[in-house]
């Protein structure tokens, strides 16, 4: 699949400060997630990718076109900022539409545009009600329209679901796939973990502005073999479970969860784990009710990555 | 891997940049500064002196039908160049430019930061330049209503009012000259209030500071030539600076007898600065948290 963005070098830093340091990716179609903690660069980077800042070294290119100071090429990206950029006095209508002029499009079409975002975003009942009577949820919202009105190929969400309760939030997490599933490329900066989770498993790690991690979750947390991969085993008989598993090199420990009634096996090679796990359960007609990977999650793969 | 379905086509035509991709931010400046409070009846107050002299047009051609209110000088009624000078230079239309530039200037920038806007404007296709045309021409469009607009009225006025052309013959470079002022005041006062604008997140400072630049530096000139007696120190009034080009634009005496082109050079290493700042001041939001 061709790269919508390429990043080369990328580098940016605001006098001492180090914003971003030498990126070099390339984002696909479909959903990426931006993780990191405050600070790590997620905001600086979604800025450079839009062209609103320039790097100090290295270059973006977003469909084979660099983007700084390519201003055409900027109706090609919808960009929701991070923090709330409203004229408080104005209706969500009159916000959207005012952005939309932006774009140069006749105003039928204009008119046109915002009706469909507000009716994406569920505000149309709300649109000419001041942005300043808007709760933290409609504001967000109101931001993510702004951002999809222009029918934009590109989309950039900075922490969209902030402030969102849970029905906003699946309904931002919900239009995204949609979005998605239309071939859009959409990348979602967020530092809270299984916010990006629900969305994608597709990720970059940002940490001290530099990349920690690019690609499928999972696969990432193969990468690790620094750390090793914890099952927890919920069966008839652990015991004898852990017995046999003590035996193969690749199990480094067994503990017990009496209270669950788990076993929990750390191995470095979740491959011959699991080949081997079905022929001890049917050798020793042990009765297994659940296995689940705890630390095969974002959060997991996160605090490995930077060291915690 | 899963398959993607592209649900929508694109345009895909050449992307160009609008003709006036300006004008979408000028378009809202000014629907926002009609919509503060006494705008609008202040704003009809700051007609009055136009109103006011082109009364005084219409009777400068009808002397003898009021000349029982004239009672012998009627010199002041004389359209002449210095008419148009003294409208253009009195304190009280440069004063009320001034509480203009308050209610539509302080803003424009301003608000932009506060609400942190700059990041949706630069995120679209709208380059630095055109952001800060858009928000200069909201200025010139309001400026140019108490300065251009009535320049040109008298001037045509005093042609129907006369029924000849002879006002035209004899003063053919005024037009040019109101034209000249105008664009000149407009576009000073355009970077001063942007400059200002671009400094503070809350427009009230703002306000103030604009209002507070314009008094003191009025009131410095008069504590300096207090002390010193020496007019060179009018160079540090924008009033005096302004008037002194004014007058020499109408080919009238300068008020204060220095060299003119050095208020000329104040007010243009004004608007570079302003220039200068504005560049550095206006860009996409940098947030390191």
């Amino acid at each position: 699949m061709t790269a919508v963005i390429q990043t080369q070098n990328l580098s940016k830093w605001y006098g001492n400060v180090l914003g971003l340091s030498d990126v070099t990716l390339e984002i696909e179609p479909g959903i990426t997630g931006i993780l990191g903690p405050n600070g790590a660069g997620k905001s600086t980077f979604l800025k450079l990718i839009t062209g609103q800042i320039k790097s100090n070294i290295g270059s973006v290119a977003i469909i084979g076109q660099p983007i700084w100071n390519n201003f055409p090429q900027f109706s090609n990206i919808g960009f929701c900022p991070e923090q709330d950029s409203f004229y408080e006095e104005m209706t969500g209508w009159q916000f959207l539409t005012s952005l939309l002029r932006l774009y140069h499009l006749p105003t039928a079409e204009i008119t046109e545009k915002a009706d469909k975002a507000l009716d994406i975003v569920e505000l149309t009942e709300d649109k000419h009600r001041s942005v300043r009577s808007y709760s933290r949820g409609m504001r967000q919202r109101l931001k993510v329209a702004q951002s999809i009105a222009h029918d934009p190929e590109i989309i950039i969400l900075d922490e969209p679901l902030n402030g969102l309760d849970p029905l906003g939030r699946r309904k931002i997490i919900r239009l995204i796939k949609e979005y998605k599933g239309e071939g859009r490329t959409i990348v979602v900066s967020s530092h809270v973990l299984p916010e990006i989770e629900a969305m994608t498993n597709q990720i970059i790690l940002i940490h001290q502005g530099k990349i920690f991690a690019q690609g499928d979750i999972h696969y990432i947390r193969d990468l690790i073999e620094t750390h090793p991969h914890i099952i927890s085993i919920k069966c008839s008989d652990p015991r004898q479970l852990a017995q046999k598993f003590i035996q193969n090199d690749f199990v480094l420990k067994v503990n017990f969860d009496l209270k669950k009634g788990t076993l929990l096996v750390e191995t470095t090679n979740r491959d011959k784990f699991f080949g081997l796990l079905p022929s001890l359960f049917v050798e020793n007609q042990i009765e297994v009710e659940e296995i689940t990977s705890p630390d095969d999650n974002l959060q997991a793969v996160f605090d490995y990555l930077i060291g915690k | 891997m899963t398959i993607k379905e592209k649900g929508y086509t694109h345009w895909d035509g050449e992307l160009q940049d609008g003709r006036f991709p300006w004008w979408p931010i000028t378009r809202i400046g000014i629907k926002l500064t009609f919509k503060r409070k006494f705008f609008k009846f202040f704003f009809a107050l700051t007609l009055i002196p136009a109103l006011v002299w082109l009364v005084g047009i219409y009777v400068s051609e009808r002397l003898e039908d009021f000349k029982f209110m004239m009672e012998g000088e009627t010199d002041f009624l004389n359209v002449n160049p210095a008419y148009f000078k003294t409208y253009f230079t009195n304190d009280f239309l440069l004063f009320m430019v001034i509480m203009i530039l308050v209610f539509c200037g302080a803003g424009l920038i301003a608000d932009d930061l506060r609400h942190n806007a700059l990041q949706l404007y630069f995120a679209r296709p709208l380059k630095k330049r055109d952001y800060l045309t858009g928000k200069a021409a909201v200025i010139f469009f309001f400026l140019f209503i108490v300065t251009l607009v009535p320049g040109i009225v008298f001037f045509l006025f005093k042609l129907i009012f006369a029924g000849n052309f002879q006002f035209f013959t004899s003063y053919p470079w005024l037009i040019l000259s109101v034209i000249a002022y105008s664009i000149l005041i407009t576009t000073f006062f355009a970077f001063y209030a942007l400059l200002l604008s671009s400094i503070g997140k809350n427009r009230r400072y703002v306000a103030i500071l604009i209002f507070g630049v314009y008094i003191f530096s009025d009131i410095f000139y008069a504590i300096f030539y207090g002390i010193f007696r020496s007019h060179y120190f009018s160079l540090l009034s924008i009033k005096s600076n302004l008037q002194q080009v004014g007058a020499v634009l109408f080919n009238q005496r300068t008020p204060v007898d220095i060299p003119w082109f050095y208020s000329l050079m104040v007010i243009v290493a004004i608007c570079l600065f302003s220039g200068f700042m504005l560049k550095r001041k206006v860009r996409g939001v940098e947030i390191i948290k």
